[in-house]
């Protein structure tokens, strides 16, 4: 495989595991776009371009796991907030199940490789 | 239309956001470029600076529009064949003009504004034209006897020696000709290569 490939097929792993990011940072409460967005770009390696994680809370409630409203803001203007639905709930449940052995498979493969 | 931001800085980029996502409906694009702006905003507030420096930094972390863009849906830019055919007839006088405005206004590939300044651009020597003969009348001339042309048209009409044509009546002719030609070239100077589909982080 090329390198450029390689980065590739990385980025889309991040691409679909950032989504379930996303639902598991609503999973206690709800959450403002900044924040949210904010609280992912924290987490090394995962987002460089913030402003990417916005298609991608659209696509979020386009396909009904978040859903927003809007509320007050004591400092600026009224505030877009993102919280999970039940749907969304169920997503991230099953999430979390598939990518701990996804993440198990995988661990375990590149750790035989090492050494060898 | 929405509220022009105060920063410029700010402004550019959402302006930049907003030609990238111009193949989005303009319900989504309106509302991403919203969503980006009120993040700034967020992110000025939090930086509790609008100076240079914390704009740049926002912005920065924000990454380029056309990646954000590009995230979002499938590439407003890429030139299909309407984006061709409404180029090549734009830029044939008469019935072309027509064609190619029709299709200039059915695309998805460019803005509003655009669309509005490249037909503006390959009608605008023609609409003149036309009000110049609406205002001289359709029989000026040098063939015209008698003296309605001489009164209302500028002397060297009467010569005769350009086929009627006046200088400035040979302009807006040559350039009505010309016109749609240039309005291709800024049209098509406005579409964006299609956008690589980078992932959210490209390492």
């Amino acid at each position: 495989m090329e390198p450029g490939g390689a980065r590739n097929s990385l980025s889309q792993l991040r691409r679909g595991a950032v989504e379930y990011c996303v639902l598991a940072l609503l999973r206690d409460g709800e959450r403002y776009g900044f924040e949210l967005v904010r609280k992912l770009s924290e987490v090394d390696g995962l987002v460089t371009s913030e402003g990417t994680i916005y298609p991608l809370l659209t696509r979020l409630r386009r396909d009904r796991l978040v859903t927003t409203f809007w509320r007050e803001s004591e400092t600026g203007p009224p505030r877009r907030y993102y919280q999970l639905t039940d749907g969304g709930r169920e997503a991230l449940a099953g999430f979390t199940v598939e990518w701990a052995r996804f993440r198990d498979g995988v661990d375990g493969l590149l750790k035989d490789e090492e050494e060898q | 239309m929405r509220q022009k931001h105060p920063n410029k800085l700010v402004a550019e980029y959402l302006n930049r956001l907003e030609s990238a996502a111009a193949g989005l409906g303009r319900g989504r694009r309106t509302e991403l470029v919203a969503e980006i702006r009120e993040h700034v905003d967020d992110g000025l507030r939090e930086a509790g600076a609008v100076d240079e420096v914390a704009v740049r930094n926002v912005l920065e972390r924000l990454g380029p529009p056309e990646e954000i863009a590009a995230a979002a849906g499938p590439p407003p830019t890429r030139a299909g064949r309407l984006e061709l055919a409404a180029m090549i007839t734009l830029a044939l006088p008469f019935v072309g003009w027509i064609i190619g405005v029709v299709l200039v206004a059915a695309s998805r590939a460019w803005t509003g504004r655009e669309k509005v300044v490249g037909i503006a651009i390959a009608l605008l020597p023609a609409v003149i034209l036309a009000l110049s003969f609406v205002a001289v009348g359709p029989s000026s001339g040098a063939d015209t006897p008698g003296g309605t042309a001489v009164a209302t048209l500028p002397e060297e009409e009467v010569d005769g020696s350009s086929g009627g044509l006046g200088p400035i009546e040979l302009v807006v002719v040559l350039g009505s000709f010309f016109a749609g030609p240039v309005a291709a070239v800024y049209l098509s100077s406005r579409l964006r290569r299609p956008p690589e589909r980078t992932g959210l982080a490209s390492a």
